[in-house]
């Protein structure tokens, strides 16, 4: 388990490519969307299999996962999972430019995340020299209960995978959402190895 | 052979559509996948506005879409799931399926040229399999959860999604303070009627009497079987007057139905046990013994008829 954790210089390059790659990212956002979108500072961390499943269920107001994989050269993939509450499904559509009748609750949730992941891997990408592309985005699970049981259902190929967890606030309206980033256990040493040699660049 | 040749001659044998628009929505491009199941020659179409070629386009919608393909340069995704196809178009299983179009799943690629002119390539596959057969399995699932709640005789609920659904009614009850009743009627001497009549009597019997109820019930009503001929009713917000009235109801259409079965006329009785939710309940399963309790005393003081749970003080006798 520890020959997979990043050490501190690796932890501490790989938050400021994420760091770079959020600015980037809110300021296309609000372009795009007409308003501010705050990016939190993320949390990194190491998460096992069952961990994993813990996050999701202690999130207990969440509505709707819904996951995008992404995948770039040198082995860099993963899988993203946007988490959405109740209350933030009230202006989406508004929020997008779309008129509310023109399409499903489940369809602007799943173009938001489409929109916020595509958009930030694209810059965390680009500051790494990749080109990441993407599975369509699905909707998971539409309420709480389906998704831990989802997720229990799951006979996961992975124990531990590295989680990168942003928030993303639209505070114009009201809106929040988690986006996390799971990078599997095989790709790990691959996203070590591209942290290093930008390290070494330096 | 050239790449160029190459790349176009698999871009014409691919099974999927390619089209090519401009940041005008006018086409550039598209392949032979989409010239046949459009039934339209690239010739007549090059240059010329989408939603000209495809009216059945939401035009609006789709604007919004290219442009955050150009704007964030990201790829964007269109599924079956939530539209079940963007473009009017034939698919291959016309005479097996009951899709009038073909179900797609679109992606929309952003495309730049060195020249920076901007376009989005919109690829289009044919899904309509696996929504077919996606729609049969989310159907059976639907019919077999159906199954999982209905009891197979009486088609009311059976006894375990019932105090599922009481169970929800109390806690919502207890928060927000609402009224709750509870009724609960038991067939008399049902074991005798199946000795008479044997046990299709019975049956047709407890068939017939569930049928009756249930066209009493209003919407939010509950109906179930909770054992062998003892029924149960949650009535959420509603009074013990209410509860009362219904009960009586009940208990009078029942002893009113004639049940033809074979040559006999069948004439059977109910008694009725009533409770509401009090401030000593703290679980729902002491609701049901409230009730259950007047249905006892509602058995001993005579049969057919409704007694109100003792534990508000006052007997309702008929």
């Amino acid at each position: 388990m520890s020959e997979l954790n990043l050490n501190e210089d690796q932890q501490d390059c790989l938050q400021e490519i994420i760091n770079v790659a959020m600015g980037q990212a809110s300021d296309q956002l609000a372009r795009y969307l007409d308003t501010f979108v705050y990016l939190k500072v993320p949390s990194i961390e190491q998460v096992s299999t069952l961990s994993l499943i813990e996050t999701i269920n202690k999130n207990e107001k969440s509505v709707a996962v819904v996951s995008q994989g992404f995948f770039g050269y040198e082995g860099i993939r993963g899988e993203a999972l946007l988490m959405y509450q109740p209350k933030d499904s009230d202006r989406l559509a508004d929020l997008l430019g779309y008129e509310p009748d023109e399409l499903s609750v489940e369809e602007q949730i799943i173009d938001l995340s489409s929109i916020l992941t595509t958009t930030f891997l694209n810059v965390f990408a680009k500051q790494i020299d990749n080109q990441m592309s993407y599975s369509a985005p699905r909707l998971l699970a539409g309420s709480q209960t389906a998704i831990s049981d989802h997720l229990a259902q799951q006979s996961f190929n992975w124990d531990l995978a590295l989680k990168v967890k942003i928030t993303y606030q639209v505070t114009d309206y009201s809106f929040n959402c988690d986006m996390v980033l799971l990078i599997p256990e095989s790709a790990i040493n691959n996203i070590k190895a591209v942290i290093d040699r930008i390290l070494e660049e330096f | 052979m050239s790449l160029d040749e190459i790349c176009s001659d698999i871009a014409n044998k691919l099974n999927t559509g390619i089209l090519i628009i401009d940041n005008e929505y006018k086409i550039v491009l598209w392949n032979r996948y989409l010239e046949i199941h459009a039934n339209k020659n690239i010739d007549n179409v090059k240059g010329k506005n989408i939603f000209e070629v495809f009216p059945e386009l939401p035009e609006k919608w789709f604007k919004r879409k290219v442009e955050s393909v150009f704007q964030l340069n990201a790829q964007s995704f269109c599924s079956w799931e939530q539209r079940h196809h963007l473009f009017e178009l034939q698919h291959t299983r016309p005479i097996t399926t009951n899709s009038h179009f073909m179900a797609q799943n679109c992606t929309f690629l952003p495309l730049e040229a060195k020249n920076n002119s901007q376009h989005v390539c919109i690829l289009i596959e044919d899904v309509t399999d696996v929504c077919h057969y996606q729609t049969m399995l989310n159907k059976t699932l639907e019919d077999l959860a159906q199954a999982n709640r209905i009891d197979g005789l009486t088609q009311v609920f059976n006894r375990k999604h019932w105090e599922e659904c009481l169970e929800k009614e109390f806690s919502r009850a207890r928060r927000y303070q609402h009224g709750l009743a509870l009724i609960m009627f038991d067939l008399d001497h049902f074991k005798l009627l199946n000795d008479t009549y044997g046990h299709l009597g019975g049956d047709k019997v407890l068939i017939e009497t569930a049928k009756v109820i249930s066209s009493l019930l209003r919407l939010g009503d509950l109906f179930g079987r909770y054992g062998g001929e003892e029924f149960a009713i949650i009535l959420p917000n509603t009074d013990k007057m209410g509860a009362i009235d219904v009960a009586e109801r009940i208990r009078v259409a029942i002893s009113e139905n004639v049940i033809k079965f074979q040559e006999s006329q069948i004439k059977v009785t109910a008694s009725v046990g009533v409770a509401i939710i009090n401030e000593n309940d703290l679980r729902y399963e002491d609701l049901i013994a409230n009730a259950d309790l007047a249905l006892y005393d509602a058995k001993a003081s005579g049969r057919n008829l409704v007694c109100f749970a003792k534990e508000v003080a006052e007997d309702y006798n008929i």
